[in-house]
């Protein structure tokens, strides 16, 4: 159907639409977390905790974002090619990104618990 | 080892979102095994070659367009005037548009909202109790789990690697079973009900042609879907080019403008659903590695023995899991671990994925993080505990069939070749 290569511009929409959607969603604070334990908490005790878990979270993205943009240099530097003879460098740089935005959205967030609602 | 996990698991109660957790726990895996860390990228990057995957964005959207419109309305309206001669006529009513939409639009709790908003002051008004109501409400909001497309269904598929065709089949008789149950109680429960309406063949024949345009979606999808005319992939196209063309240029019950605001809400929930599966590709991969499952399979062998024992420990486990975790969550951590392990047990993958869903249908009903109680506890203005004491006849009687779908594969099966 179509063209040959429909199906993997397709496949790779929706990769670059879950790493789009997934800025947003922490933009919006709507990625998936467990909070029985820190609804419960009193507010004072609750800034502490939401200050490690977006430290925590920083720094995993930012590790992700790093090593993804590794990944793409790898393969900018092998000449790697998607859907007949693109580089593949351009689709997977939708990885460090999309990494990086939202460990800054989560860097944000820490600072401002840390500093206050002025930042 | 256990020490990393115990710090993951305290990262994650202190409200780091689950993405964030699994890449940490597959980052430290891959670092310990001395693999270099762009492995994560490589990993995440194998979301793009998932063929189904495309199914979980179109889906979704579409259930937003749908919870947005006024066919809710339609639908409760069709089906009374179908049904509301019947004894407990309305409470099955409910139980089956719940359980549609459901199917359509994801158990994302959008069924209470936009369904249970309607039909709870109908039921108040026919006189039926006001608790059974409530109970019946809550418990409908993720009822049609294991009907075709719900999106649960599907992401379970993408998983496990089992055809989403055979579980579209393997979910019918158990989803009907729910049904049927459930509906029987409201019979039951309400025999001796006066308030019935008449038939009137021209309130059916209104609610048919206000109702003309969304009827065939259900008929289109589902005889595409289960005569194996359409791929998932293509169902879900269809399904959300229909409710644009219908909604949007027919009914003009969306404005246009309101498009990118629904886009991008809809689009948030998938990006929160995606980056859990994108760094889970990597965890699973490094667990597998790591010959996890069989460790696990070893662990659990000593305390388990026989099918049927194992099977028991898993619905426990399956109830504490879904009272805890959402449900895409869920399937996308959980499955990968306990597949394996299921398979050496003897249990069928397809009849597990039903056994999955169905449990999990029931965490949405279980304190403390059971989703159905706390959006029918904010739309309704009741306390959790008197949600959760309204739903539980209802949950009990779902725990029942739940033991039955788990120890009658046939049930799952028997629909497959």
């Amino acid at each position: 159907m179509g063209f040959p290569w429909t199906d993997g511009a397709i496949r790779l929409a929706v990769l670059w639409l879950g790493l789009v959607g997934g800025i947003a969603a922490s933009r919006d604070r709507k990625q998936i977390a467990i909070d029985i334990v820190t609804r419960a908490l009193p507010v004072k005790v609750k800034r502490i905790t939401d200050i490690i878990a977006h430290v925590f979270t920083a720094s995993v993205t930012g590790l992700l974002a790093w090593y993804s943009l590794r990944f793409v240099q790898d393969s900018y530097a092998f000449g790697d090619t998607l859907l007949s003879d693109w580089p593949a460098w351009i689709f997977q740089l939708i990885l460090p990104i999309g990494f990086a935005m939202i460990c800054f959205r989560y860097v944000l967030r820490a600072l401002r618990e840390f500093i206050g609602p002025d930042l | 080892m256990i020490l990393t996990g115990l710090l993951l698991a305290v990262f994650m109660l202190l409200g780091a979102p689950l993405f964030s957790v699994i890449a940490a726990g597959a980052m430290l895996g891959f670092y310990r095994a001395e693999i270099d860390l762009s492995v994560m990228a490589i990993e995440f990057f194998g979301l793009s070659e998932m063929p189904i995957l495309v199914a979980i964005p179109l889906f979704t959207f579409a259930g937003f367009v749908l919870s947005e419109s006024n066919s809710p309305q339609r639908l409760v309206r069709l089906s009374n005037a179908l049904l509301g001669w019947f004894p407990g006529g309305l409470a099955i009513i409910s139980l089956a548009s719940c359980a549609l939409f459901t199917a359509f639009t994801g158990a994302s709790g959008v069924t209470i909202i936009a369904l249970g908003a309607l039909l709870y002051p109908a039921l108040c008004e026919a006189g039926y109790e006001e608790k059974f109501n409530l109970g019946l409400i809550t418990t409908s909001g993720s009822l049609g789990l294991l009907f075709a497309p719900s999106l649960p269904l599907i992401l379970y598929g993408i998983i496990s690697g089992v055809s989403i065709d055979n579980l579209f089949l393997a979910g019918i008789i158990p989803g009907l079973f729910m049904l049927v149950l459930l509906a029987g109680y409201s019979f039951w429960k309400n025999r001796h009900a006066r308030k019935l309406t008449k038939v009137s063949g021209r309130e059916v024949l209104a609610a048919i042609r206000e109702s003309i345009w969304e009827l065939p979606l259900p008929v289109v999808v589902l005889g595409g879907i289960y005569s194996g005319y359409f791929a998932v992939s293509e169902a879900a196209a269809v399904t959300a080019l229909y409710v644009i063309f219908v909604e949007m240029i027919v009914l003009k019950e969306i404005p246009w403008r309101e498009l990118p605001r629904i886009m991008r809400e809809s689009m948030v929930l998938v990006g929160a659903i995606l980056m859990i599966l994108g760094v889970s590709l990597a965890s699973t991969n490094y667990m597998i590695d790591a010959g996890v499952p069989e460790r696990l399979f070893a662990v659990v062998d000593s305390y388990v023995a026989g099918q049927a024992s194992f099977l028991f420990a898993l619905l426990i486990f399956l109830l504490i899991l879904g009272a805890i975790l959402d449900i895409f969550s869920a399937i996308i951590l959980v499955v990968p671990l306990i597949l394996p392990v299921a398979s050496q047990y003897g249990v069928h993958p397809v009849h597990l994925g039903i056994v999955f869903l169905a449990t999990m249908e029931l965490g949405y009903l279980t304190p403390p993080v059971g989703l159905n109680l706390f959006i029918s506890s904010f739309r309704f203005e009741r306390s959790i505990t008197e949600i959760f004491r309204a739903t539980f006849p209802f949950f009990i009687l779902l725990l029942t069939s739940v033991i039955i779908i788990a120890y009658w594969p046939a049930l799952s099966l028997v629909l497959l070749d």
